[in-house]
């Protein structure tokens, strides 16, 4: 393995030779070195084959803008060779071949490929009928490139928002000045570069016949921008979109920048663009800014013997680099019949480099096999696309092609930028940006060294100005330059394999026949060919395109457009899309004292709930046993994640009067009372109690998940009726927990003195504030689950101290702790509704047995008007009480309720009740089968229909004397 | 958030916190706060002798030691100081009663978890948990922002000075194991390191 000498080798550590493989055989590059750079360094061209047909492809940018370097790490296909960072022992391997890479049993397709048109995917594997399903196999066996690693473990990607006055896209010449410029001005600049080190073109390219511009130009910028206190530079960093306010992503690693810059430059500079002739995609044809960056960036020499093919003034100076560097250039082919500048022809010249003017290359030859560019087929050009019927045969290793430019438009037509073709300058230029983004340098269509500077520094003068800083540098006159792209540099073969896209094995007839066929528009045309639709994304292939289909419609390449360039800009991984997952989660304080004793926890929107102790295998003991548990003796339940509003204020009870459908005015102080909420339409949203501490104190719960919702239903009507309250959501401040049981008046007593909790002295829907444990609490006497049981609610702070001494104090009644499972059970035998599982959104309180807590008398609640005309309508269905025999299949919530062959409702709630030893359930069911005693037939698992009996609701103590004992 | 830029923080005494290394967390969620909203709540806290932020979204350090924030036009945030362990502050909650002044007390020290990010690292920390400006020149000391980080609503207050940053971080008390994962899991490239209360003693 041989480099050639410094200065050459920007990138590479020459001490530090690094060992890997390449389809099993063992290779050593260089730390610093591309995969792609290693492997030709030893004399790999042949990287991979091409997606359809199969041919051998070698580097054609050495700058990741193609799919001519895809290859297979051990855990991650489709990587890019040329600027995926070589690691020590890494082992590559190609794919998407069949046999071996170098003997692909597949390269016979390309023999094919008359029969293989655009579109013949569409036309051929359809007919006759059914014949599809033959084909498809068969076509997915040979689709889709690299193979993925199913073990392989996730990794931490993440995200973070980086802030700043500008953010320049690229660090070339123009962005590496505009930086400096805003900064110099006090501007806070964020510099974003894909590549490892900063000078973008100045590190590889040449600007003039001495070759040392470039060079001292980038020292002296980069030096300058590496120690400005005012510029943050993100290297190998990639800004892969423009959202609106220039909100850009960027991608460095296993990082995505969410970067906010009140200013945005691009200077993103501009694709080398191929030359079209027949096997322009052999390995060893290159472009030649891909030769330059193989003997700047990593001291590998391209070829020994090279023809260069321009249409302009830089193959000159390329070829000047490839002299230099001891390759012999067997010729300069100009496309142009003279150069811009006559020196460098007579620099040529002198050099003994023979200069073909007003010709191109037709076609690469190649041996058998084709693995690699053998020579080139000079001819003079005599017409649009028309060549010579003869010409001249030079042996080569190298050929090397440039076209002209196209700018990296991407960005910038994402942001709205239009782009409009210079029939002069055979280029694209671009109008229309949005305020605050900015272009500048060969994206903007100066290439010219010294142009690109001026500017640099004009579009950074009018940044500093956006920014109210004061401008330090002067500004500089751009002057007139050469132009740099040929207008025709497409050159069908007879024979085809002139190619347009090089990752979808595109030729200049499929492009041609496509337009034939009728796509005019070059959406469809992409649409129908896949052009541009590869991993370069129409880098090489929009502007030959756009050309070729403008010529095929008789239009002009500004009306025929490109494609819309979407985000993203290169491929990124959906790793870095998720970044670090955030997913919230709210705890009691008594969370631990849940894990300690074994507890199940389940999600309650956001909350972690106890759903049962004990193991998951034994879910249904556990609940069972909990349930039975509170029912016989005393059990104690966490229900902090029970919503929590305070409404205080002399209109407290009014906003609740209005907000709820009973009546509030006159509940008196030291009482609690159900509370319906509905929403405009009579739907109801939510239910808790009300319960009234104070004239002016209302302390109301709400269901665990939709309290956030109604406290903002609170703040909205209250904006509107702008009663004196205030509303404070006091959820997550105020802990509860519900001691429930025959005997959980006895636990209370032990550690609540000052408090008559006597059936009398503390009734039944009773409230109290009081102190338990010596913590200062709010007692409400409340019956969800059916039993006498107190809901002790304490800040939140002291709650673990409140559950420890009920947990103490209920010791000698054998207190245990019970999940949502075991009350859901308990709620569901005395036919509690569960707001959100036994309702839907259409529930109106009559359908659900509420009409009792609606009131009648008072003038006004949310809904009222739509309660009203709903009531007044024939009622379709009813939420009605089920049971079945234990040992019936048990319906699951969502099964059917049938009437007929119709569907007349759903179960909602169902579970076995020890207490009763059935089956029970809440169900819809039509109105006509909602009579006690009626049978309904519910379609449980498999299809089975078992026919339910309904019955009057409660399930269980249906006098209410447990609970309000 | 609004004001962001006003200029009328009264520079407070340097907190004592510590190391200032790159960054440093304390949970300062066991000292107490407390909350007031209404219109009388300015008057009322006027009356005991606090000073108070002229506009929203800013906030003051009293001579004590404690914090007030004004996180709206009628609603106050005051965070209890280090030097008396918050013991004036639990005092005016324990003292406040509901009467007919429209003045309601927030019961802030139980909704409300309380985190401290200090160092020169806290504003990049932030930056990977929230997409609010929190560098010093757009969130300078005495600015208030009531925004949402990792996925959940925070109050940020800079009660550093112009060469120690220091946030104090509010948010939901039942999520703070949650937000304090990832508050550290963001800390972890900066070598952030958990301080103890007993600490900025």
């Amino acid at each position: 393995m041989s480099r050639l000498p410094a200065p050459m080798g920007l990138l590479i550590d020459r001490n530090q030779p690094l060992d890997f493989s390449f389809d099993g055989k063992p290779y050593q590059g260089l730390a610093g070195d591309s995969i792609a750079s290693a492997l030709l360094a030893n004399g790999r061209f042949l990287l991979s084959r091409s997606f359809k047909y199969h041919r051998p492809r070698g580097p054609l940018t050495m700058a990741g803008q193609d799919a001519n370097t895809l290859v297979q790490l051990q855990s991650e296909p489709n990587v890019l060779a040329d600027s995926h960072l070589l690691e020590s022992g890494v082992q590559v391997t190609g794919q998407n071949f069949n046999g071996s890479l170098d003997n692909d049993n597949d390269a016979y397709l390309g023999k094919f490929s008359k029969f293989m048109p655009v579109g013949f995917y569409y036309r051929s594997f359809y007919k006759p009928k059914g014949a599809w399903k033959l084909w498809e196999p068969i076509i997915r066996k040979k689709a889709g490139l690299g193979v993925l690693d199913l073990k392989f473990q996730p990794e931490y990607y993440d995200k973070a928002y980086l802030f700043a006055d500008l953010a320049v896209i690229g660090a070339g010449p123009a962005g590496l000045q505009a930086a400096l410029t805003a900064a110099n001005a006090g501007a806070k600049v964020l510099l974003i570069e894909q590549q490892p080190v900063l000078g973008g073109s100045l590190t590889y390219a040449r600007f003039d016949l001495e070759g040392n511009r470039a060079q001292t130009l980038r020292r002296e910028l980069v030096d300058a921008v590496e120690g400005h206190a005012n510029i943050r530079v993100l290297k190998k960093a990639t800004c892969n979109a423009w959202f609106t306010d220039n909100y850009l992503p960027v991608i460095q690693n296993k990082r995505m920048y969410k970067v906010r810059a009140t200013q945005c430059l691009i200077a993103s500079g501009s694709f080398d663009q191929p030359v079209i002739f027949r096997n322009n995609d052999l390995p060893g044809v290159m472009l030649t800014s891909a030769a330059q960056r193989l003997m700047k960036l990593y001291a590998v020499k391209p070829g020994k013997r090279a023809v260069v093919l321009t249409g302009n003034d830089d193959g000159y100076l390329a070829a000047l680099d490839l002299h230099d560097q001891g390759v012999e250039v067997a010729a300069l082919v100009d496309m142009r019949n003279n150069p811009a500048d006559r020196a460098l022809l007579l620099a040529l010249e002198r050099r003994g480099i023979v200069c073909h003017l007003g010709s191109t290359v037709f076609e690469a030859l190649h041996e058998k096999g084709m693995r690699h560019v053998s020579g080139a087929d000079i001819r003079k050009i005599t017409g649009l696309g028309q060549v010579a019927s003869s010409g001249l045969v030079l042996d080569c290793d190298l050929l090397c092609m440039s076209g002209g430019y196209m700018p990296v438009y991407q960005l910038l037509c994402q942001a709205g930028g239009k782009l409009a073709y210079d029939d002069q300058l055979a280029e694209f230029t671009l109008s229309g940006l949005p305020k605050n983004l900015t272009v500048a340098g060969s994206a903007h269509g100066y290439h010219a060294l010294d142009n690109v500077l001026a500017d640099a520094i004009h579009a950074a003068a009018e940044i500093v100005v956006a920014l109210n800083l004061e401008l330090t540098s002067k500004p500089l006159a751009t002057r007139p330059e050469a132009q740099v792209n040929f207008p025709w540099p497409i050159f069908p073969h007879p024979k085809g394999k002139d190619f347009v896209d090089f990752d979808e094995d595109l030729q200049v007839r499929d492009i041609i026949n496509a337009t034939k066929i009728g796509y005019r528009d070059i959406q469809l045309v992409k649409r129908y060919s896949t052009v541009g639709m590869g991993p370069s994304q129409g880098r090489h292939s929009a502007l030959p395109t756009a050309r070729l289909v403008a010529a095929c419609t008789q239009r002009g390449i500004s009306e025929t457009g490109v494609t819309t360039a979407r985000p993203p800009f290169e491929a990124e991984k959906l790793a870095h899309v998720a970044g670090r997952a955030f997913d919230p989660y709210r705890q009691t304080p008594m969370h631990k004292r849940h894990m300690d004793a074994g507890a199940k926890m389940m999600p309650a929107g956001i909350w972690q709930r106890p759903a049962y102790y004990g193991k998951a295998s034994e879910r249904d003991a556990c609940m069972q046993a909990e349930a039975l548990h509170v029912r016989n003796k005393v059990g104690i339940i966490d229900v902090s994640t029970l919503g929590g509003l305070d409404v205080r204020g002399p209109d407290a009870a009014e906003l609740l009067n209005r907000l709820y459908t009973f009546a509030f005015l006159k509940q008196p102080i030291g009482r609690s009372r159900y509370a319906l909420m509905t929403n405009e339409h009579g739907v109801v949203i939510d239910d808790g109690v009300c319960a009234r501490f104070g004239e002016n104190h209302f302390y109301v719960t709400a269901t665990t998940s939709g309290v956030d919702r109604i406290y903002q239903q609170m703040l909205k009507w209250n904006a509107q009726w702008r009663l004196n309250v205030d509303i404070a959501n006091v959820t997550a401040a105020i802990s509860a927990v519900n001691v429930a049981g025959p005997d959980s008046r006895k636990v209370l007593e032990k550690v609540c003195q000052d408090l008559d909790l006597s059936a009398e002295g503390f009734p039944y829907l009773g409230v109290r504030q009081g102190t338990v444990a010596g913590i200062k609490t709010r007692l409400l006497r409340v019956g969800f689950v059916g039993e006498l049981g107190y809901e002790i609610h304490v800040p939140a702070r002291h709650a673990l101290k409140l559950w420890d001494a009920l947990m103490q104090a209920g010791q000698a009644f054998d207190i245990r702790p019970f999940g949502v499972e075991a009350q859901r059970l308990l709620r569901l035998e005395k036919g509690h509704v569960i707001i959100s599982q036994d309702t839907d959104g259409m529930t109106h309180p009559a359908e659900i047995d509420m009409g009792w807590a609606v009131s009648r008398t008072k003038p006004f609640f949310v809904g009222r008007r739509s309660v009203d005309i709903l009531e007044a309508q024939p009622q379709k269905r009813k939420l009605v009480g089920f049971t079945l025999p234990r040992v019936s299949p048990r319906p699951l919530e969502g099964h059917l309720v049938l009437s007929g062959a119709d569907i007349s409702g759903n179960v909602t709630s169902c579970e076995y009740s020890q207490s009763l030893d059935k089956i029970i359930g809440l169900a819809y069911a039509a109105f006509d089968q909602s009579q006690p005693g009626q049978q309904i037939p519910i379609r449980v698992e498999d299809g089975v229909i078992v026919h339910a009996t309904v019955v009057k609701l409660p399930f269980f103590d249906p006098e209410n004397q447990r609970q309000e004992h | 958030m609004s004001s962001l830029n006003t200029e009328s923080h009264i520079e407070p005494a340097p907190l004592q916190l510590g190391t200032l290394e790159q960054c440093t967390l304390v949970d300062l969620t066991e000292l107490p706060r407390v909350g007031f909203r209404g219109q009388q709540s300015a008057e009322y806290l006027q009356a005991r002798g606090f000073t108070l932020p002229d506009a929203p979204n800013r906030a003051v350090t009293q001579a004590d030691g404690s914090h007030v924030a004004r996180l709206s036009q009628t609603e106050y945030l005051i965070l209890g100081s280090l030097q008396d362990r918050g013991e004036r502050i639990a005092d005016e909650q324990a003292r406040w009663e509901l009467d007919h002044s429209a003045n309601y007390l927030l019961p802030r020290e139980d909704s409300h978890a309380w985190l401290q990010l200090s160092g020169v690292c806290i504003a990049e920390v932030m930056a990977k948990l929230c997409g609010v400006d929190l560098r010093c020149a757009a969130f300078p000391p005495g600015a208030v922002a009531q925004t949402s980080a990792a996925r959940i609503n925070v109050i940020v207050i800079n009660l550093g000075s112009k060469g120690q940053a220091a946030f104090q971080i509010l948010f939901d008390r039942a999520s703070l194991e949650y937000f304090k994962d990832a508050v550290l899991d963001a800390m972890a490239e900066f070598d952030g390191q958990v301080l103890e209360i007993e600490a900025l003693q």
